[in-house]
Formats: C-alpha cells, sequence, structure tokens
C-alpha cells in the first residue's frame, strides 16, 4: 500500500432522496495537515455529505476512504473510530453538566464502572496547554460564554484523539475576537498535524485560514481551488454560479416624519442577569430603511421583542406614530401600524400545523373582514384574501390556500409571512433577519419589497447580521454592541472594515438619537 | 390521478381506531384464554353483545337505554379531554371537574332542594372554576396541568366525600335516592324513556350531550375563539406573535373543559340511575375513561360520540360474562388495553401513509415504464 | 408517637421507591405517569409470591422472593411503557394514563380469577398474606421495623452513587437533558431511555409491594394504590429530580400520610375535630401549594417528554 497524501477522501458520492439528488456525484479529498474549506449555499449538499462521512446516510455511490483504504461507515461510532470529529453548528452539549463531563461523556475512564475524573481532568488540562484551548473544567456549560462552549467542543475531539476534524460554519456565533482566536486555534491544530475540514459560506474567512477550499452547488460538486491562487470574487461565482449583483437598486432615501421613536429602552435578559439591551434610543423616519446591525446576540433580538410587545421593557418608552405604546399590548401595537416579520418563522411566525390560508390571516382573523359579529370566521373572504396574497406575492406550494403551512419550503414560508405584514399596510415594518435560511433569489425578491414598502413612504426597521445585507439595503445603519447603540454608519461612505470594528466593540461614538 | 380515499385523515383515524378496538378485543380474548380457555370466546361476544344479551325485546330496549344513560357523561368527559388537548393541554384533571360536579349537583338537589335548572348551571360553574384553578395554575406558575390535575382529582374526591356525607342515607354510604328525596331535580325526560320501553333514567341529558359535542365541534372549526385555541395548542409562541391573549386562553379552555366534564357528573347523578357512595376511596374512572374515548374517537367531538357509546357498551357488557369463570372487570380490562393501543394510533397513521406512498411510487414507476415502452425507446 | 414514626417511616419508604424509580425514568427522558399501574402490577407480583410460597419458608428466602416477584412484575409491566413511548414515540401521557387504569383492571381480572378457581364462591378481588407478612416486621420496642426501610435506604445510596459516580449515571442524564448530544458521542439513546424505564419498573415495583405491606396484611386489588403513584410524581418533582432532595421530600409527604392514619392517638389532634379525609388531602394540598412556588424554577429534564427520533437533527 503506497503512502498516501490524504486523510480522508470521499470520491463520487451519491445520495438521493425522493425527488431529490442531494449530493450528485461528489468528490472531497482532505489532505493530511491542511485546513481544507468546504464552501456551498444552504441547500448546496454540505450537511449531507457530511452526514455520510459519519454514516447517518448511506450513499447509493462512491466511496470513503481513510490513508487509502477503503472503509465503510455505517453510525457515528464508526466515524468516531476512525478519528472523525465534528463541531456542529449547534453545539451538542449537556447545559447542566460541567465542561469536564462533556469533554469524557461517551469515553469515560472508568474503573469498576466508577467514573475516574482525575486522571481526565489532567489529560483535558494537558489538551488545553498544548492548543492554548482556555476552558474551567470545573464550570457548567450554561454558565460560559458561547466561545468556550466551542472550545469544550473542540476539546472533546482532541480527546479521542481525533485526526480529522469538521468545524461546521463555527463562526456563526462568535464575536469578531473570537473569531480571530478560533482561526488561530485551526492553524496550531493544522500545525500539529491534525487535518482539518471547514465548513462556510463566509468568503472571508475562508480566504484567511483555509489552504484549499472545495466548492458545492445545489448538490455538486463544482471544483477544488488553492485559496492562495484565487479571488472572492471567484469563489462567491463557484458558489452561486453566477456574479451576483451584490447591490440593491434603490433611489435615495426621502425621509419625512418620525414614525418610530424609542427613548432610553432597557430589557431585562432571560439568560443573565444583566440587561440585554441598555438604554436603547433610536428613531426610524417615514419613507428610510433603517438597520440595526451586530453580531448574534448582542441584545437585538430584545430590542426586537420589547419594541413589539413580546417581553417587557424594565424603562424606556416607544412612540408609535406620536402615540404611545410602552404598555400596549402586541395586539394594540399591530393594529396601530406596526408589522413584524419575526427572527424565527417557524417559532413565532406561523401555526405550521395550519394552512396557508389561515397563517394569513394570523395578524387580521379578527377583523369584521373575517368575523362575523356573533363570533363566526368568515371562511368566503378568508380564501378570497389568502389567495389574493399568493398571487400577488408569488407564494408557492402544493395546494393553494389548503396546504399545511408545514409542508411548504422555508423561501415559501418566509414569503408568505412577508406577504401577510407587508399587506397589513403598516406604518413600520420591523423585519428581525428576514432573509435567513434562503436562497438567492428569495433574498433579491424580499429586499426589493422592504425598498417598495420604503418607497411607498413606511418606516422599516430592518434587523440583519448579513454584513451584505447592512451595507446594500439600509438608509442608515445603527450598530448594536452588547445592547448598546455604538454606532450611526451612512452606508454609502462606511465599509464592511469600519462596520466590523463597530460590531467587534473596538469602536465606539457617542450616538444621539 | 384518482384520489386515494386512505390519504384522507378522517378515514385514516377511522382505520386507526378500528384497529386499536379489534387488537384490543383479541389481547383481552388472550388474555381470557389463559383465564380459563374454555368461556373465553364466549366471553368477548357477550361483552361485545351488552344489551343484545337480553333475550326478551323490551328489556333489550331497556338495557340500550340504560347503556345510553351511561354514554352521556362518558361523552361529557370525553369532550372535556378532546377539547382541552386541541389547545395543547392534557386536561387529566377531567376525573375530578367530573366528581365536583357530582358532588355540585348532589348537594344542590338533595341538601338545599334546587330544581333541576339550577342545579345543572351550578354544576356548570362549579366545574368551570375547578378547571380554571388547573389553567391558573398553569399560565401563571407553570405547574404542568397533568401533574396539578391528578393533584386535584384526589382534593376533589376527598371534598366531595366530605359534602356528601350530610346527604347520605343513614345506613348506607351512598347519597340519597334522588327520585325520591329531591324528584324536582331529575332531569327531565320529555317522554324520551317510552321509546326505551319505559327505561325512567332515560332523559334529555342524552340529546344535550349530543348537541353539546356539535356545539364543541362548531365551536373549534367555525369560530373565531377555535381559531385561537388551535393557535395556542399548536405553537403558542405564534398566538402571542399573533397578539391572542395566551393566558386567557389557557384559563378559558380549561374552564370550559372542566365545566363540560362537571356536567357529566349531573348528566349522570340527575337521573338517580346511581349514587354517590362517600367511602370510595379512588377516583372514579369516567374521567380516565373518556381520555379513551376522545383518543379512540380521533379526538373529533363527532368521533367522541361513537367512541363513548363503544367504550360504555363493552363496559355494559362487562355485567354478562359467566361470573363463574371471569369477573366483570374485563371490560375495564378491554377499555384500558384499547387506551394503550391509541397510542400507537400516530404510528399506524405513519405506517398507512408509508404503505400508500409506497404504493403510489410503484404506480407510478410502472406507468412510467408503460409509456416508454409505447414511446418505442426512443430514449434507448 | 412510635406508631406515627412507623407509619411516616414506611409510607416515606414507599413514595422514595417509587419517586426514585419515576427520577430514573425522567432523567432518561421518558415522563413515566404510569407508576401509580407499576405500584399496583408490582405489588400483584408480590402477594402472589406470598400466597404461593409455602408458609413455613424462612423470612430471609421469603423478603428475598417477595422482591423478586414484585421487581419481574413492574420491570416487565414497565416494559409496555418503553416499547411505546420509545420504540413507537407514543405519547407518553396517553401510555402512561393506560397503564395505571390498564393496571388496576388487570390486577383485578387476575386475582378475581385465582380466587374463584380456588373456590368458586369468592368473586374478591383480595389476596391474603397474614402469615407472611410477618417475616417483613421486626419489633423493636413497640416499633414495628419493616425491611422495606432498609431496602428504601439502601435504594437511596444506589440511586445517588449510580446516577452521579457511574458512567452509566453520566450517559442517562445526558440522554434526558440532550439526547442529540448523547447519541453524537456514540451513545445508544434507545437504549438508554430503556434502561430508565425498566428501573423504574424495579422501583415502582418495589413501592408497590411496600405500600400493600404498609399497614395491612390482606389486599383488596379493586382499590389499585390510591393515588401513591401519583404522589410520588408529586415528591419527585418536589425532590427537583435529585436524590438526597427526594428522600427528603418522601420523609414530609410520609408524615402527612401517617397523620392521616394515627392523628386519634394524639388528643391535641383528635380535638381538633377534623375529619380524617381532610388528613388524606394534606398531602395533595401541600403538593399543590408547593409546586404552585417551585414550578417556576424547575430543573425537569429537558428532554423529557419528547421521543426521541434518529432521524431528526
Amino acid at each position: 500500500m503506497a503512502e498516501t497524501q490524504y486523510a480522508i477522501e470521499m470520491l463520487n458520492i451519491t445520495k438521493k432522496f425522493p425527488g431529490i439528488i442531494a449530493n450528485d456525484n461528489i468528490t472531497l479529498q482532505l489532505k493530511k495537515g491542511e485546513i481544507h474549506a468546504l464552501l456551498g449555499e444552504n441547500g448546496a449538499g454540505k450537511s449531507t455529505l457530511m452526514s455520510v462521512l459519519f454514516g447517518l446516510y448511506q450513499p447509493e455511490e462512491g466511496v470513503i476512504k481513510k490513508d487509502g483504504q477503503v472503509v465503510s461507515i455505517k453510525d457515528p461510532n464508526d466515524a468516531n473510530d476512525l478519528g472523525i470529529g465534528m463541531v456542529h453548528q449547534h453545539f451538542k452539549l449537556v447545559e447542566c453538566f460541567t465542561v469536564l463531563d462533556n469533554i469524557i461523556m461517551g469515553v469515560e475512564p472508568t474503573k469498576h464502572g466508577f467514573l475516574q475524573k482525575k486522571e481526565a481532568r489532567q489529560k483535558v488540562l494537558a489538551l488545553s496547554e498544548k492548543y492554548g484551548l482556555q476552558v474551567d473544567p470545573d464550570a457548567l456549560i450554561e454558565d460560559i460564554t458561547v466561545g468556550m462552549q466551542q472550545r469544550t467542543e473542540i476539546l472533546k475531539m482532541l480527546y479521542r484523539d481525533n485526526e480529522i476534524l469538521i468545524f461546521d460554519e463555527p463562526t456563526a456565533v462568535l464575536t469578531p475576537q473570537e473569531i480571530e482566536e478560533l482561526m488561530q486555534i485551526m492553524k496550531n491544530l493544522a500545525a500539529e498535524g491534525k487535518s482539518i475540514l471547514f465548513i462556510s459560506h463566509k468568503l472571508a474567512e475562508i480566504m484567511a485560514v483555509a489552504d484549499r477550499c472545495s466548492v458545492l452547488r445545489k448538490g455538486k460538486y463544482i471544483g477544488t481551488v488553492e485559496t492562495k491562487n484565487t479571488t472572492m470574487e471567484e469563489l462567491s461565482a463557484m458558489m452561486v454560479g453566477r456574479n451576483v449583483n451584490f447591490h440593491v437598486e434603490k433611489k435615495p432615501a426621502a425621509p419625512g416624519d418620525v414614525i418610530l421613536d424609542v427613548k432610553g429602552m432597557t430589557v431585562a435578559s432571560k439568560v443573565h442577569k444583566n440587561n440585554a439591551v441598555k438604554n436603547v434610543s433610536l428613531q426610524v423616519r417615514r419613507g428610510e430603511i433603517v438597520c440595526i446591525a451586530g453580531i448574534d446576540g448582542n441584545g437585538q433580538t430584545e430590542f426586537v421583542y420589547g419594541l413589539t410587545g413580546l417581553e417587557p421593557l424594565v424603562s424606556g418608552s416607544i412612540e408609535l406614530c406620536g402615540q404611545d405604546i410602552t404598555h400596549a399590548s402586541i395586539r394594540k401595537r399591530s393594529t396601530s401600524g406596526m408589522s413584524h416579520i419575526p427572527e424565527d418563522r417557524h417559532k413565532h411566525g406561523l401555526v405550521l400545523d395550519y394552512t396557508l390560508e389561515d397563517n394569513m390571516v394570523l395578524q387580521r382573523y379578527f377583523e369584521p373582514e373575517f368575523t362575523s359579529k356573533a363570533g363566526f370566521l368568515k371562511r368566503g373572504p378568508i380564501r378570497a384574501y389568502a389567495e389574493k396574497l399568493i398571487d400577488q406575492y408569488d407564494v408557492r406550494s402544493g395546494q393553494g390556500p389548503v396546504t399545511i403551512a408545514r409542508s411548504m419550503s422555508g423561501g415559501n414560508q418566509q414569503k408568505a409571512i412577508v406577504a401577510r405584514e407587508i399587506d397589513k399596510d403598516p406604518e413600520l415594518l420591523v423585519a428581525v433577519q428576514p432573509t435567513r435560511g434562503l436562497d438567492v433569489g428569495a433574498i433579491e425578491y424580499i429586499h426589493k419589497q422592504l425598498v417598495a414598502q420604503r418607497d411607498a413612504g413606511k418606516a422599516v426597521l430592518l434587523v440583519s447580521l448579513e454584513l451584505d445585507e447592512v451595507m446594500d439595503v439600509p438608509d442608515r445603519i445603527l450598530v448594536m454592541y452588547e445592547g448598546e447603540i455604538v454606532g450611526e454608519l451612512d452606508p454609502k461612505k462606511t465599509t464592511q472594515e469600519e462596520l466590523g470594528l463597530y460590531m467587534a466593540g473596538a469602536k465606539r461614538d457617542e450616538v444621539s438619537p | 390521478m384518482k384520489k386515494n380515499i386512505f390519504k384522507n385523515p378522517a378515514v385514516q383515524a377511522f382505520i386507526a381506531s378500528l384497529i386499536c378496538i379489534v387488537l384490543g378485543l383479541l389481547i383481552g380474548y388472550i388474555v381470557l384464554l389463559f383465564i380459563n380457555p374454555s368461556g373465553a370466546g364466549e366471553a368477548i361476544v357477550a361483552v361485545v353483545k351488552n344489551f343484545l344479551n337480553s333475550s326478551r325485546s323490551n328489556l333489550r330496549l331497556k338495557n340500550f337505554g340504560n347503556t345510553l344513560v351511561k354514554t352521556a357523561p362518558l361523552l361529557m368527559c370525553s369532550l372535556s379531554v378532546l377539547f382541552a388537548y386541541k389547545v395543547g393541554l392534557f386536561n387529566i384533571g377531567a376525573a375530578g371537574q367530573f366528581v365536583v360536579g357530582s358532588c355540585a349537583c348532589l348537594i344542590s338537589s338533595l341538601g338545599w332542594g334546587w330544581s333541576w335548572l339550577p342545579c345543572l348551571l351550578f354544576t356548570i360553574l362549579v366545574g368551570a372554576a375547578y378547571g380554571a384553578i388547573v389553567g391558573l395554575l398553569k399560565s401563571y406558575c407553570n405547574v404542568n396541568e397533568v401533574i396539578s390535575g391528578i393533584m386535584l382529582n384526589w382534593i376533589g374526591l376527598y371534598t366531595t366525600n366530605m359534602i356528601l356525607n350530610t346527604v347520605k342515607e343513614p345506613t348506607s354510604p351512598y347519597t340519597l335516592h334522588m327520585a325520591t328525596e329531591a324528584p324536582q331535580a331529575i332531569l327531565p325526560s320529555l317522554g324520551l324513556g317510552e321509546l326505551f320501553s319505559g327505561n325512567k333514567y332515560v332523559t334529555i341529558a342524552i340529546p344535550l350531550a349530543v348537541i353539546l359535542a356539535v356545539v364543541i365541534m362548531v365551536l373549534l372549526d367555525k369560530t373565531k375563539l377555535g381559531y385561537e385555541l388551535k393557535a395556542t395548542g399548536n405553537n403558542k409562541n405564534a398566538a402571542k406573535y399573533a397578539g391572542m391573549a395566551e393566558k386567557r386562553n389557557i384559563i378559558l379552555t380549561l374552564a370550559i373543559a372542566g365545566a363540560l366534564a362537571a356536567l357529566g357528573g349531573a348528566f349522570l347523578y340527575q337521573t338517580d340511575y346511581e349514587q354517590w357512595s362517600v367511602t370510595q376511596s379512588s377516583v372514579p374512572g369516567m374521567g380516565f375513561n373518556g381520555i379513551a374515548a376522545a383518543f379512540l374517537g380521533g379526538l373529533h367531538p363527532v368521533g367522541a360520540i361513537f367512541s363513548s357509546y363503544f367504550i360504555q357498551h363493552i363496559t355494559n357488557g362487562g355485567a354478562y360474562v359467566d361470573l363463574t369463570k371471569y369477573s366483570s372487570q374485563i371490560s375495564d380490562l378491554i377499555s384500558s388495553l384499547i387506551i394503550y393501543l391509541c397510542g400507537f394510533v400516530l404510528f399506524i397513521k405513519y405506517a398507512m401513509n408509508k404503505s400508500i406512498a409506497k404504493r403510489e411510487e410503484k404506480q407510478a414507476q410502472k406507468a412510467k415504464l408503460a409509456s416508454d415502452t409505447e414511446k418505442g425507446g426512443d430514449g434507448k | 408517637m412510635t406508631l406515627l414514626l412507623q407509619y411516616t417511616l414506611i409510607f416515606a419508604s414507599v413514595l422514595m421507591l417509587v419517586a426514585l424509580g419515576g427520577c430514573f425514568a425522567e432523567h432518561s427522558g421518558v415522563i413515566n405517569l404510569g407508576l401509580e399501574g407499576i405500584m399496583v402490577i408490582g405489588a400483584l407480583g408480590g402477594a402472589l409470591v406470598m400466597r404461593y410460597m409455602p408458609a413455613d419458608t424462612s423470612a430471609l428466602v421469603m423478603v428475598l422472593t417477595v422482591m423478586l416477584g414484585a421487581i419481574c412484575f413492574g420491570v416487565i409491566y414497565a416494559s409496555l411503557l418503553g416499547v411505546a413511548c420509545i420504540n413507537f414515540k407514543a405519547d407518553q401521557t396517553i401510555v402512561g394514563t393506560a397503564l395505571n387504569m390498564l393496571g388496576t383492571a388487570g390486577a383485578t381480572v387476575l386475582v378475581k380469577a385465582i380466587n374463584t378457581a380456588a373456590n368458586p364462591n369468592d368473586v374478591s378481588s383480595v389476596i391474603q398474606y397474614v402469615g407472611a407478612k410477618k417475616n417483613f416486621l421486626v419489633n423493636i420496642g413497640g416499633f414495628e421495623f419493616n425491611w422495606f426501610m432498609l431496602i428504601a435506604v439502601i435504594a437511596l445510596v444506589i440511586a445517588y452513587v449510580v446516577l452521579y459516580k457511574t458512567k452509566f449515571g453520566l450517559r442517562l442524564m445526558a440522554c434526558g437533558e440532550h439526547p442529540q448530544a448523547a447519541d453524537s458521542v456514540g451513545i445508544n439513546v434507545y437504549k438508554m431511555r430503556w434502561c430508565g424505564v425498566l428501573i423504574s419498573g424495579v422501583y415502582g415495583g418495589l413501592g408497590g409491594i411496600t405500600y400493600i405491606l404498609a399497614g395491612v396484611s390482606e389486599w383488596k386489588f379493586e382499590n389499585g394504590v390510591a393515588g401513591f403513584g401519583f404522589l410520588a410524581l408529586a415528591v419527585m418533582i418536589f425532590g427537583q429530580w435529585k436524590p438526597t432532595r427526594i428522600a427528603l421530600a418522601a420523609l414530609l409527604f410520609g408524615l402527612f400520610r401517617a397523620l392521616s392514619n394515627v392523628y386519634m392517638g394524639f388528643d391535641f389532634l383528635y380535638s381538633l375535630n377534623i375529619p380524617s379525609t381532610v388528613y388524606n388531602m394534606m398531602p395533595y394540598i401541600v403538593s399543590l401549594v408547593v409546586l404552585a412556588f417551585t414550578s417556576k424554577s424547575s430543573r425537569a429534564p429537558k428532554a423529557e417528554g419528547i421521543p426521541y427520533d434518529k432521524g431528526q437533527r
């Protein structure tokens, strides 16, 4: 057997599901000691490919080789035995266990069935020293930062002496400093001879840390390039299949009267004892799109909850069109002209087991148009209204208005919500990550709708985590960091770098609302 | 393409319930075989035949009436359970709500001499209040409704025993006969009893229960309130987001559920068919059977009418088994087996859908193959 | 006073055993609402052993076989919960409720059949064990010590050690908190949940036989176990799913239950002239009030009640 330079090879993998080919003849070769990026949009087939690698799916065609030899992987334990480990995008940590318990779980050192935590602790401490992964072994997961949770996940792999480390979208939840740290850790690990597969759709990170990059698009293998011989533009074109027009076409804004006036809003946190939103004041005017930018978890969610009435305020006041709605109910805010495209369409946006038509009237079912005086629903007008929206906003579904919302694709579910919220004809549209998890076509569509609302003289408050969206869609950017507004930027004048500094808390201005 | 009737959810629910019943009877039969192989078949037949076991036709009719008399309270309990379940709440407290309902109607009639309508209204009020306790605990103190419901079942039982101690017969643990002591509180029969060869226990309770089932169906399917309640049950976050008053809805739901189950108590005791024993030390099974009926009926009010009748039918049928070989509790055994099997309904439906999908795929392939060959294989 | 202590301890033993059983099932991620039924069936197993063992069996053999009988019946019965809830992903509340009904109905049918077979005129659901019961009791100066009190303490120690000191316990609790995480490190979630459910069968069965041996010397199976399984659930929640706190909660609830049996022995309580039903109600009222105040900060296993589906990630 000749010595091979590859740690793991997935050759000509094909995996079909009813009606869709999730992986179509995909080849991925990971060299020993390299950092290899796997790039692709949502639905490109990255997670299917990883599930095949971990034995969760058996491919119809193709083989997997470890060190040049064909291996069969039937379940995650086989993958584990081959030294393959993964840091999942959503951490697989037991919140009420300690860091140490989480690391040793599944490979616990025991004597007569009793846990021997002492030696485990020493091994963990040695590993954390060696790779610069600082953790407190005795802290509970629920008490530590996301960054430390991620280091715990990495230690979990190292504790098992895994040689092949897979990172699934590891930077999504981190602050820029933590991302910087993670990059360094990945480089250290590679230098120590570990082979790393880095799954991402963030081009800058791939350029910064990866040696090579394989690109998938719609289940197909597009190619593998050396990062030092390529550019972000080239990678991006490979990923989406055409040069994406990152710019949203729009006329200059013509702001009018103040629609939303928030003064000194403070909202308590559900996770920790501090306030999640601290004394935030801002205004949104008619005919402008204001974007709240920031890394995930800096209080944006709580701000929106406070604004829309899902959570009570600790202090502060909210005025909508000159009317005080600080203590108004959710319903009152809605009928006073506030529409809300929620962050999580499954948690808040839809009743998944209701039909599309019933979801379309979720914010208006009680209006005389849809409910008789005696309290009966008017089925006819509801159907007609749903059909109108479906037609107008091109919401596609299997059975039209009677389709169960659960069975619709994510993009069409989101379109349905956008249609419902915009058609309410609000004065203020609050759109929270409206394009999360959608494909390029749907994103463009939703951006156009937001701009159209602005041009129709509405106030739009956009909350986004995506830098491209933050730079292109709004007329004003407010950066939120640790629950405070730390800067106001003009998207036409600022750069992504400057925005990044604000988002990371490295730069801040005193902002007047 | 022809629409497959097995894809219809109502048909699926019906088939699933049927499978549960058949399997339940089958397992019951096997248990009987173990106990005494000689009469197992007869015993099962006796249970299933119920009043048809009677030889004389007027007795048959009378016993049919008796089955219906006990179906009405069971239907009320099952409506209580399914109504709450639609809103995402498991009302195991129906048993206790049935008990306090019994208490309310018995004390107001026997103790205070009220006539039937005020007694019914009082029962509704008490039941609603008792159900609302569970709702209040759930929405303001985050107490799981199953746990608080169970606790309240026992509290209700002991309280009822204590209160009804004042209206019991001096020599027995049973409450006084309503027919003699408080005839004004007996529900009117409106001549219904004559239809069942003079069964004096047959009253308006039976049609009222059916009407209430229809009312519940309309409430759930056609009204704004039903839309809100079901939305809360399916996704309470979305319901909150849409401005629905979640806490109010939970309390309201459990109050309605409580009133329904309590009415069940009135529908039983205001016919004087049974008397309450103040020494009973376990919660009457009516509420728990209501859970069985609700699930067996596919959690649909109309389904509940039939499943309630069926469960009561076999429960009454238990009286006809050969008591030298088996006990009458074999019907309890069978109905509890059926509710256990109801737990598998989801799986049965899943299996049905899967086999339909498989068959359709095969047919589609066949059709494709056929059209390919028709084209004369121009593809290859 | 000794009588009160005696009843408190024996009822606390029952509640502790059953609550610990529930605790194992819930830590593995399965809500065991069928504890009441498991107790009945466990009691049936033990009672049958006592009925059929020769009267001259030595005390040790008797105690051990009765325990074994209760455990076997409890485990077999609990496996009905396991099949439905783990393998077929049935709704755990429905199945638990069904098991409670089935337990009483099944035991009644069976005991009646046995009694009728022995004597055609006997249609009762009663099993007597006057003779066998003596083997479980040791009289220490007026205090009737029941071996099950010791067994309950041993069971408590075992539960504590298994949950917190062994790899089995670590894995079990991981399955109740975050089954996906457990699965990702190669722990078989289905297997662990089965273990949790079966252990709850062991504990529940033992609790059942302890309960019917607590005071009386015959048991009418039509009566079930009078809500003790549910009370044990309240003990478990009050004990916040932690063995040591469950033990304390069991003592408290046991005291209230014991008071209803012996309050007439206390002149002070007797003079209050409160009906015995009030004492019967007390444990339920107390647990309801306690739950109302503690449920906001409940530390229930996060994934309990949710069937685990390997395909869903």
